[in-house]
C-alpha cells in the first residue's frame, strides 16, 4: 500500500484523536474526572460523527434523531433479554433496528428537504418516543428496560469480559476507531461526493442523472444505524434503556454539538462538539444549572455569525494548507470525465 | 346510547379546540407569507404568551415589584382583559427580536435559518424553565366563565364556549384588518410578491419585522386563551407548532379561509379521536403531520407554496 | 509511512497535557485521611431537583439533610460525622446514571439516598447493585419498584400505589359504591396501581364498567370527563399523577363534578397540593404521614422544619419530606446496629427491622420486609378539609390501614433480590 492509499485510510487528525482518547484511562483521574465520562464521550462521538453525515454533508436536518439512538438501546436490550446473549448480534441487532425504522422513515421524507423534512423528522421522533413510552410490555415504559448487561467480548477461541467501567472503555474505544475509519471513507467515496453535491444543489446533482431521493434515504438510513450502534453502547453503558434519549430535548442536542463544534465544514467538528458539550456540563453544570441555556445561546450565536464552528475557528488559525474545498459537482463532472 | 348523542359533546369540543388551532395558524401564516423562513420557535411564543399572562395575573407568576401589587389588588376580570392585551405586546418584542437575529441568515442556505429557530426555540424553553419552573402552572380565570353548563344532560366546561367565541371575535378581527385596512393590503401583497413590494417603495425590513412581531402577538393571545385547556408548562410550545403547521399545510400558505376550515378539520379530528382513543390524541396531531406532507403537500387546493423552497 | 512531526505540534501537544493537569477542577478529591475513622461517612443524595418531580424533590432534600444535621447534632454515626454530596438528576435515568456512577468512582460515597421518578430509581439502582452500594430509594411509589425491579442494596421507603389502592377500595365500595371507573395514566405506575386498585375493589364486590386511559401530559380533560359522565359510575378511581393529576383536579373541581361521582384517587403528595388553597383537594386519597396527625413528636418535627427551613413555601413538612428524613435517620440507626459502614453487615441490620409506631410517627407498627426491602408501613386515608384550624389544615384523615393490611401480596412472587455472596462487598 503506497503512503497515499494509507493517507486515504488513516489521517494525522485521526491519529491524534486515537492518542488521546486511547490514552484517556491513564490520565483521566489525574484531572479529577472519571472514565466512565470517557465512555459517555465516546458513545456520542460515535453518534454525532454518524449524525454529521447526514447534516454536515448533506444538509439535510434531522431533529428526530434520538428516536434511532433509543431503539439501538432498546434492541440491544430486548435482543440479549429475549433471543440470545452475544455481544455481536445484540449490537447488529440494535444496528438493523435502527436502521429499519430509519429506511421506513426515510420512505416518507426522502423527496423532501428543508422545513418538510425537518418536520416530518419531528413527527417520526414524537412518535417513536410516544410509542416506547407506550408498549410497556416491550419496552417497560418509564421504568425503563433493566438489567443490560456488559457482555464479554467473545471470538470464539477467546473471551474478554468487560464489566468494568475500565474495560468496557477499550471497547467502545475501539468501536469508535472503526466508526471513525469507516465513516472517513463512506464520506470520501463517491457516495459520499454524491451526497456532499445534493446538499450544495439537489436540482442540478438530479440534471447530472442521480437518483437523488435514493442517495438521500441511504445516507439517511446510514446515519440511524450508527445512531442504533451508539445507543447499543450507551444501553451497555448505563445497563439499561429509557425512553428519554428520545425527546425532543435530547434530538436538539446533538444537532447542537455538532453545529457547535464544525460539522458543517469538518469531519472532526461532531467530535469538537462533543467534548465542549461534556465539559461545560461537567465544569459549567457544578456551578449552575443554566448552563443548557448558555449552550443553547452559544448554538444560536454560531448559526449566525460562524455556522463553520469550532473547527472552522481551528481551520482559520492553523492556516493549514488546505485545498480548498471545491464544489463537489465538479468532483462530480470530473468524475464523469474520468470513466 | 345512539351514536350521534355519543359523538356530539367529543364534536363541539373538537370545533372549540379547532377554532384556536386556527388562530394559531394564522399568525404562523402571516409570517410564512412575507419571510423566507418558517419559524419552528412560534410555539414557544404561544407557551411564553401564557407565561407572560401568568406573571401579570398573580404574584405566584414571579413578579414581585411593588408596583405590581397595584395590578393584582384589581379584580380578575379586569386583570384579564388588561392581560390579554398587554402580554401579547411582550410577545411581540421578543418575536421581533428573534427576527432580528434571523436576518443574518437570509439570503444563505434556508438551513441556517431553520437551524438558527430550533436553536431558538430550545433556548426559549429553556429559559422558560428556568424562570418560572419545570411544573405546570395555573392563571386564574374570572369566575363568570369558568365552571359548568349544563346541556341535556351532560355538563359542559363553559370555558370552552368563551374560547370559541374569542377565537370567533379574532378570526373576524384580523380579517377585517387584512382586507379592510390599508397595512393589511400592505402585508397581503407583501406575501404574494416581495419583490414588488420593495419596488414600489415600502420598507420591506419594517414590513418584515411588524409582521413578526404581530404573527407573535396572535400566538401569544392563542397561549392565553388554551391556557386553561391545554396547560402551562415549557414544552407546550413544541404541541402548538405541530397542528399549525398541519393546518397551513391542509389549507394551503395564503389561504385564509383555508385555514380557517383546515383548523377546524384537525381539531375535529383530535376531539373525535378524544372520543374513541384517549390515549392516541396527543399523537394524533403528529401521525396527522406525517399523513398530509405525505399526500397532500400542496394542500388541499394543490399550488405550489414557499415551503418546498 | 513518515508522518511529520513538527516541532510547533510537539509543543502544542506538550502545552495541552500540561494546562489539562494543572486544571484540577473542582473535584479533585484528596485521599489524605490519617485513619479510617477520621473520615465522615459520605451520602450521596440524588434528588430529582429539576424536571418534573422539582417540588417534591426539594422537599425530599430538606427531609434528609435535617436528618443529617440531627444526626451530627448528636456525634454522628460510630464516631464519624455524616457528610453530604447533592447532585440533581434532573429527573432523566441517563443522568442519574451517570451521577451514581460519579459519586461512587470519584466521590466514594458510603451510601446513596433519593429518587422520586421510577425511571431514575431503577437506574441508580442498578449502578448501586454493580458495585454494592446501599442505596435508599425514597419517594418512588410505583408498584414494580419492591417488586421486579427490587434490588439487594435497594430499600424503599413511600407506599407505593398498590398500597394506596389496598388501603382505599375495601371501605370505598362500602361507603360509595359498586360501580367503579377506574382512570389510568398511560405508564408502568397508573397501569399497576390500577390493576392492584381493580383485585382489590373486585373481591370486595365492585362492578369495573370501564377503564379510560389517560396519555401522560394530558391537559385537556373534556373528553375524558364527558366519557365519565356518560357512564355514570358510583366510583372513580384514578391512578393518575403528577401533573396530569393537578389539572385534572382544576377541571373536575372547574365543572362541579367532584362530588358525585366519588374520587378515589391515589397517593397525594404534599408538595404538590400545598399553596393551592383548601378547595383543590378533592376525592379521596392516600397519604403515608400528615403534620397533624395527634401523636407524640409529630408538633415537635413541624416546629423543627420551621425552624430549619423557614424561606421555604411549603410552610408545613409532609409525606415527602417525612420520607426522606425517617430513611436518613434509619440508615443511621441501621450503620449504629451493624457496628460499621461495610454494606452487606447493614443489609442484613435493615432486613426485618421492626420500627415502633411511637419512632415512626404513625399510627401503626413499620417493618423492612426482608423479601422485597419494602418499608411496610401505615397508610392514611383522607379528603379535603371542611373544617381547617388554620391555613395548612388541608386534610381530613378518615382511617388509616395497617401495614398488612395495605401490603402487595404481589412483591414475594414479583421480588428476586441478588443473593448476599453474589452482592459485591463495598465498605467507606
Amino acid at each position: 500500500m503506497t503512503v497515499d492509499q494509507l493517507r486515504s485510510w488513516i489521517t494525522p487528525p485521526m491519529l491524534v484523536s486515537f492518542a488521546i482518547f486511547g490514552t484517556l484511562p491513564f490520565w483521566i483521574r489525574e484531572v479529577g474526572l472519571y472514565p466512565y465520562l470517557g465512555v459517555e464521550v465516546l458513545i456520542f462521538c460515535i453518534y454525532a460523527l454518524g449524525y454529521n453525515v447526514l447534516l454536515g454533508y448533506g444538509g439535510l436536518p434531522s431533529f428526530g434523531h434520538g428516536a434511532y439512538f433509543g431503539i439501538g438501546a432498546y434492541a440491544f436490550g430486548i435482543a440479549q433479554l429475549n433471543v440470545v446473549s452475544n455481544l455481536w448480534l445484540c449490537l447488529l441487532a440494535g444496528i438493523l433496528a435502527a436502521m429499519l425504522f430509519g429506511a421506513v422513515v426515510a420512505l416518507f421524507i426522502s423527496h423532501r428537504r428543508g422545513i418538510y423534512f425537518a418536520l416530518m423528522t419531528i413527527a417520526f421522533g414524537q412518535m417513536a418516543f410516544f410509542i416506547a413510552s407506550k408498549w410497556t410490555s416491550v419496552t417497560k415504559g418509564e421504568d425503563g428496560l433493566l438489567n443490560i448487561a456488559r457482555l464479554p467480548v467473545d471470538f470464539g477461541f477467546v473471551s474478554y469480559p468487560i464489566q468494568r467501567n475500565g474495560d468496557f472503555y477499550w471497547f467502545v474505544f475501539a468501536c469508535f476507531v472503526v466508526t471513525v475509519i469507516v465513516l472517513w471513507r463512506v464520506v470520501h467515496s463517491p457516495f459520499g461526493k454524491v451526497v456532499q453535491a445534493i446538499k450544495q444543489n439537489e436540482a442540478r446533482t438530479a440534471f447530472l442523472g442521480y437518483n437523488v431521493v435514493l442517495y438521500k434515504g441511504l445516507v439517511f438510513a446510514l446515519s440511524c444505524a450508527v445512531a442504533g450502534f451508539a445507543g447499543a453502547l450507551f444501553a451497555m453503558a448505563q445497563g439499561g434503556a429509557f425512553v428519554q434519549v428520545m425527546n425532543l430535548q435530547w434530538s436538539g442536542v446533538v444537532v447542537l454539538m455538532v453545529l457547535i463544534g464544525g460539522g458543517f465544514v469538518s469531519f472532526w467538528g461532531p467530535v469538537l462538539g462533543v467534548v465542549l458539550y461534556f465539559i461545560a456540563r461537567d465544569l459549567l453544570g457544578a456551578y449552575t444549572e443554566t448552563w443548557q441555556l448558555w449552550f443553547g445561546l452559544l448554538f444560536m450565536l454560531v448559526v449566525m455569525y460562524k455556522p463553520e464552528g469550532l473547527a472552522g475557528i481551528w481551520q482559520g488559525i492553523v492556516h493549514r494548507k488546505q485545498r480548498p474545498r471545491t464544489s463537489a459537482t465538479v468532483h462530480l463532472l470530473a468524475m464523469l470525465k474520468a470513466r | 346510547m345512539d351514536l350521534v348523542h355519543l359523538l356530539l359533546p367529543h364534536l363541539l369540543n373538537g370545533v372549540a379546540l379547532g377554532l384556536l388551532f386556527a388562530l394559531i395558524a394564522l399568525g404562523f401564516m402571516l409570517i410564512i407569507g412575507v419571510m423566507e423562513v418558517i419559524n419552528l420557535a412560534h410555539g414557544s411564543l404561544f407557551a411564553l404568551g401564557a407565561y407572560f399572562a401568568l406573571s401579570l395575573m398573580t404574584p405566584d407568576g414571579g413578579l414581585r415589584l411593588g408596583i405590581a401589587q397595584v395590578l393584582f389588588d384589581l379584580p380578575v376580570g379586569w386583570r384579564y382583559v388588561i392581560v390579554l392585551l398587554v402580554a401579547p405586546v411582550g410577545v411581540a418584542i421578543v418575536g421581533m427580536g428573534l427576527e432580528m437575529c434571523l436576518r443574518r441568515t437570509y439570503g444563505k442556505d434556508p438551513l441556517y435559518g431553520l437551524l438558527l429557530t430550533f436553536g431558538a426555540a430550545l433556548v426559549l424553553e429553556e429559559l422558560i424553565r428556568l424562570a418560572w419552573g419545570p411544573t405546570e402552572r395555573f392563571i386564574p380565570i374570572p369566575s363568570a366563565i369558568t365552571g359548568g353548563i349544563a346541556i341535556g344532560d351532560l355538563i359542559y366546561s363553559k370555558y370552552r364556549f368563551f374560547a370559541s367565541g374569542f377565537a370567533i371575535l379574532m378570526i373576524g378581527l384580523l380579517w377585517l384588518f387584512l382586507e379592510k385596512t390599508p397595512y393589511g393590503a400592505l402585508i397581503k401583497a407583501g406575501a404574494h410578491d416581495s419583490e414588488m413590494v420593495r419596488a414600489l417603495g415600502v420598507n420591506l425590513t419594517r414590513l418584515r419585522l411588524f409582521v413578526f412581531g404581530f404573527g407573535t402577538a396572535l400566538a401569544a393571545i392563542a397561549g392565553i386563551i388554551m391556557a386553561p385547556i391545554w396547560g402551562i408548562r415549557p414544552h407546550v410550545g413544541v404541541d402548538a407548532v405541530v397542528p399549525a403547521f398541519v393546518i397551513i399545510v391542509l389549507g394551503g400558505v395564503g389561504s385564509f379561509w383555508g385555514a380557517v376550515i383546515a383548523g377546524l378539520l384537525v381539531g375535529m379530528v383530535v376531539g373525535l379521536t378524544g372520543a374513541f382513543a384517549t390515549d392516541w390524541s396527543l399523537i394524533s396531531m403528529y401521525i396527522l403531520l406525517i399523513l398530509v406532507v405525505t399526500f397532500r403537500a400542496r394542500g388541499l387546493l394543490g399550488k405550489k407554496s414557499i415551503l418546498e423552497n | 509511512m513518515k508522518i511529520r512531526i513538527t516541532r510547533r505540534a510537539l509543543l502544542a501537544g506538550t502545552a495541552a497535557t500540561a494546562g489539562v493537569t494543572a486544571f484540577a477542577g473542582p473535584w479533585k478529591h484528596n485521599r489524605v485521611w490519617a485513619q479510617k475513622t477520621d473520615k465522615p461517612i459520605l451520602i450521596g443524595l440524588t434528588h430529582d431537583a429539576s424536571g418534573q418531580f422539582a417540588n417534591s424533590g426539594q422537599d425530599e432534600q430538606r427531609g434528609t439533610i435535617m436528618a443529617i444535621e440531627e444526626i451530627n447534632a448528636k456525634g454522628g454515626v460510630l464516631g464519624r460525622k455524616l457528610s453530604y454530596i447533592v447532585a440533581d438528576t434532573e429527573t432523566t435515568p441517563s443522568t442519574a446514571t451517570r451521577i451514581a456512577e460519579r459519586m461512587i468512582n470519584r466521590n466514594e460515597v458510603a451510601f446513596i439516598v433519593g429518587a422520586i421518578q421510577s425511571g431514575v430509581a431503577n437506574a441508580i439502582g442498578q449502578v448501586a447493585q454493580k458495585h454494592g452500594v446501599v442505596y435508599f430509594n425514597t419517594n418512588s411509589s410505583s408498584p414494580t419498584e419492591a417488586g421486579k425491579d427490587c434490588q439487594r442494596v435497594k430499600f424503599v421507603w413511600d407506599g407505593t400505589g398498590a398500597n394506596f389502592a389496598n388501603a382505599a377500595a375495601a371501605n370505598a365500595v362500602k361507603t360509595f359504591g359498586k360501580k367503579w371507573l377506574l382512570l389510568t395514566n398511560d405508564y408502568v405506575w397508573g397501569h399497576n396501581t390500577s390493576k392492584a386498585t381493580r383485585t382489590t375493589a373486585v373481591q370486595y364486590g365492585a362492578d369495573i364498567v370501564d377503564e379510560i386511559l389517560v396519555p401522560v401530559g394530558t391537559r385537556d380533560f373534556s373528553p375524558i370527563l364527558l366519557k365519565v359522565q356518560q357512564a355514570r359510575p358510583d366510583v372513580v378511581a384514578a391512578a393518575v399523577g403528577g401533573d396530569d393529576f393537578k389539572v385534572m383536579r382544576q377541571q373536575t373541581v372547574d365543572m362541579k363534578l367532584d362530588r358525585k361521582p366519588a374520587w378515589l384517587n391515589n397517593q397525594q403528595d404534599w408538595p404538590d397540593v400545598y399553596g393551592l388553597g383548601i378547595d383543590s383537594v378533592f376525592g379521596v386519597f392516600g397519604t403515608t404521614w400528615y403534620h397533624k396527625l395527634d401523636l407524640p413528636g409529630v408538633d415537635d418535627l413541624v416546629k423543627k422544619y420551621q425552624a430549619r427551613w423557614p424561606d421555604t413555601r411549603i410552610d408545613v413538612p409532609g409525606n415527602v419530606f417525612y420520607n426522606g428524613y425517617m430513611a436518613m435517620h434509619e440508615l443511621a440507626k441501621a450503620i449504629e446496629r451493624a457496628g460499621s459502614t461495610n454494606n452487606l453487615k447493614v443489609i442484613r441490620a435493615l432486613e426485618g427491622h421492626k420500627m415502633s409506631a411511637k419512632d415512626r410517627m404513625q399510627h401503626g407498627d413499620a417493618y423492612i420486609d426482608p423479601v422485597s426491602h419494602h418499608v411496610q408501613q401505615t397508610i392514611y386515608m383522607a379528603m379535603g378539609n371542611d373544617k381547617p384550624v388554620d391555613k395548612t389544615d388541608y386534610f381530613k384523615i378518615l382511617s388509616w390501614a395497617s401495614a398488612e393490611e395495605a401490603k402487595d401480596k404481589n412483591e414475594a412472587t414479583d421480588c428476586k433480590l441478588q443473593p448476599l455472596d453474589k452482592t459485591p462487598s463495598y465498605e467507606m
